[in-house]
């Protein structure tokens, strides 16, 4: 397999994906799943972002090739729902959270799991 | 075929537009809503089993692309179904929200239903999701808090699974369609397929499922398990349809969800978790089918609300309702004499009906489903589905004679049978809407059987009595085995978040090197 520079740029995304898995499945309290969610979904618009960008001078025309030299707008425009979604689940999490943070200021998975 | 093309979206936003003018004026539009799901019903219904189909792209040439056809409409007839019996039944006790939320949920189901668009499925999904974060928080105390927090982050995790196998897809093929999946990796096909299999709620993925449906309020249970895990259920069977190797790959996770579920479901004392675990193995047994997923589903579905409407008698339900207790046992907890014995007798009668149709009894609609799917398997699956529908047997035989002993034992309490007082109890009933839609559900459950003549052969109908009977034995002789306890309830979050990975990776295993 080639590593073009297109790949090669993913590979900071795939790290911060992996990052926030093993954090996700080895947090011991609410807010620290809460925060390895974010990371994964920064993780994934930015592998959208960046599969879609392009180093070029031309306007995004459709023409035979897809990515000749500009970037495609397409995956950039999409993935502006999946931030605000994004945003909306870390919204309801958060708000469970503070209604969990009443009965236990911690928010252990060990003392809500009961 | 223009006035199609404007109709259709309009049709599916129509009930997301009443849900939030509800949120304005809640008394008026309740009886609006109501109506609009009945013709949503009416109309689906008279389109299921006809070869229709209708493919429109929403903003012209790159746009969203829809496409109406026979995946959609028994899940569409299905769910509408499933809001009506639940507004029905429980109009009295709907928090603030409730039916608007069910509204917004159903415009998000009719998206997935009938999208062929990857990004529309995120979108709808998610949308689904929240809806159902609300539906399960509607209890309003700590566990079911938890449990909410629990489904959003599992699916949220799940849903960015599904973003990646997306984006994966998408730099292969150019488009999000789902039928130019076929030039997409292997790796990208695992992903998509181990999101939609979490929201769906097949084994492994669905761990959540029987938490939430045992510890949620009646009606947002009979919701969750009839319309919300139905809509992974048309996007898994689409790419079954179009993709041979995922197609072979279902077989293999539903025969093992169905079978491995039902072990569960038989060792659960909880009756509430039993339909939970029980929900798992019939979704495991739908994706068997491309050609049948749906309309089995559906089945599913309608049963499934039923059960879950009648599983407390109507005043425990009611004071597990009011007490907001945390201790999620409402079952059997309350020993108060009923004061309408006549309404209670026809709630257990729903019970044991809409168990019979689940087990594939005949004359009932679940036969006929049930042997359909049977028609499209392969022989190797075929025995280990007999497996299953004898456990599911087991199952339903336990749960039938829980509903019964706990029923009669209400009359032990010194309630004398007067033929008076049974009278005035039986006008009070038929007075009441409640009665009227078990009534018309037993009716058009006995009905639909009966539209499919070609499934009844001697053979068929033998071997459906024999799984019944031999259940009830089975049941007898694991009774003694359940008053321990056998397995514990899943609750930690680790195993529900880890799961979708797990499955993508056994995906990815079988799909590569396995290739069953």
């Amino acid at each position: 397999m080639l590593l073009t520079p297109e790949k090669l740029r993913l590979i900071p995304m795939v790290v911060l994906i992996v990052i926030g898995c093993f954090g996700l499945l080895t947090s011991k309290s609410i807010l620290r799943s809460l925060f390895s969610l974010d990371v994964i979904d920064t993780a994934t618009i930015s592998i959208f972002v960046l599969i879609a960008a392009s180093a070029g001078s031309q306007t995004p025309i459709v023409s035979e090739y897809r990515y000749s030299s500009y970037s495609d707008p397409y995956p950039q425009a999409i993935i502006l729902t999946a931030i605000v979604i994004g945003f909306a689940t870390q919204a309801l999490l958060c708000s469970i959270a503070l209604r969990l943070g009443r009965s236990s200021p911690l928010l252990k998975y060990k003392n809500l799991e009961k | 075929m223009s006035e199609l093309e404007i109709l259709l979206p309009a049709l599916i936003f129509l009930p997301a537009a009443l849900g939030f003018l509800g949120c304005v004026l809640p008394r008026i539009v309740f009886p609006i809503s109501v109506l609009m799901l009945i013709s949503y019903a009416t109309l689906a219904g008279s389109f299921i089993g006809s070869d229709f189909s209708y493919a429109f792209t929403l903003i012209g040439d790159g746009g969203i692309q829809f496409s109406v056809d026979h995946y959609t409409f028994p899940l569409v007839f299905g769910s509408s179904i499933t809001l009506l019996i639940s507004f029905g039944l429980f109009a009295r006790r709907f928090s603030h929200y409730f039916y608007q939320v069910c509204l917004v949920l159903f415009t998000a189901l009719l998206i997935s239903f009938s999208t062929v668009d990857l990004v529309s499925m995120f979108i709808a999904l998610e949308l689904v999701g929240f809806s159902a974060f609300l539906l399960i928080a509607d209890r309003n105390d700590k566990k079911s808090l938890f449990n909410s927090f629990q489904y959003l982050i599992g699916g949220g995790l799940a849903m960015l699974i599904y973003l990646i196998g997306v984006v994966q897809a998408f730099t292969y093929t150019g488009t999000f369609l789902i039928s130019d999946l076929v030039k997409a990796p292997e790796t990208a096909l695992c992903l998509i397929v181990a999101g939609l299999l979490t929201k769906s709620g097949v084994f492994l993925c669905g761990l959540w499922v029987p938490n939430i449906y045992s510890h949620a309020n009646c009606q947002s249970s009979a919701i969750l398990s009839g319309c919300v895990t139905c809509a992974g259920i048309a996007p898994i069977a689409r790419m079954s349809q179009t993709l041979t190797p995922i197609g072979d790959s279902m077989v293999v996770i539903g025969v093992i969800s169905a079978v491995v579920a039902a072990i569960y479901a038989v060792f659960e004392r909880e009756s509430g978790r039993a339909l939970g675990w029980s929900s798992v193995s019939q979704l495991g047994i739908a994706i068997l089918s491309p050609t049948y997923a749906c309309i089995y589903a559906m089945q599913h579905g309608i049963c499934k609300a039923l059960l879950f409407s009648t599983l407390r008698s109507g005043d425990q339900a009611e004071v597990a309702y009011n007490s907001h207790s945390a201790s999620g046992h409402g079952h059997g907890s309350v020993d108060e004499p009923r004061p309408l014995p006549v309404e209670e007798l026809i709630r257990v009668i729903v019970f044991v009906v809409a168990s019979l149709s689940i087990m594939g009894f005949p004359f009932l609609s679940g036969f006929v489903t049930k042997n359909w799917v049977k028609t499209d398997l392969p022989y190797e699956a075929k025995i280990i589905y007999t497996t299953a529908a004898l456990l599911t047997s087991t199952v339903y035989a336990r749960l039938i004679f829980d509903r019964a002993s706990n029923y009669f034992s209400g009359f032990k309490d010194g309630l004398s049978i007067n033929t008076l007082k049974i009278n005035r109890a039986l006008t009070d009933c038929l007075s009441t809407p409640r009665i009227w839609i078990f009534l018309i559900s037993i009716i058009s459950l006995i009905g639909f059987s009966f539209a499919q003549p070609d499934v009844y052969s001697l053979k068929s109908i033998n071997s459906a009595i024999v799984s019944a009977v031999l259940g009830g034995i089975l049941f007898v002789s694991v009774v003694g085995i359940q008053a321990d306890e056998f397995v514990k309830p899943i609750t930690r979050t680790l195993d529900l978040v880890g799961a979708p990975f797990l499955v993508a990776a056994l995906l990815l295993a079988n799909l590569l090197y396995l290739k069953i």
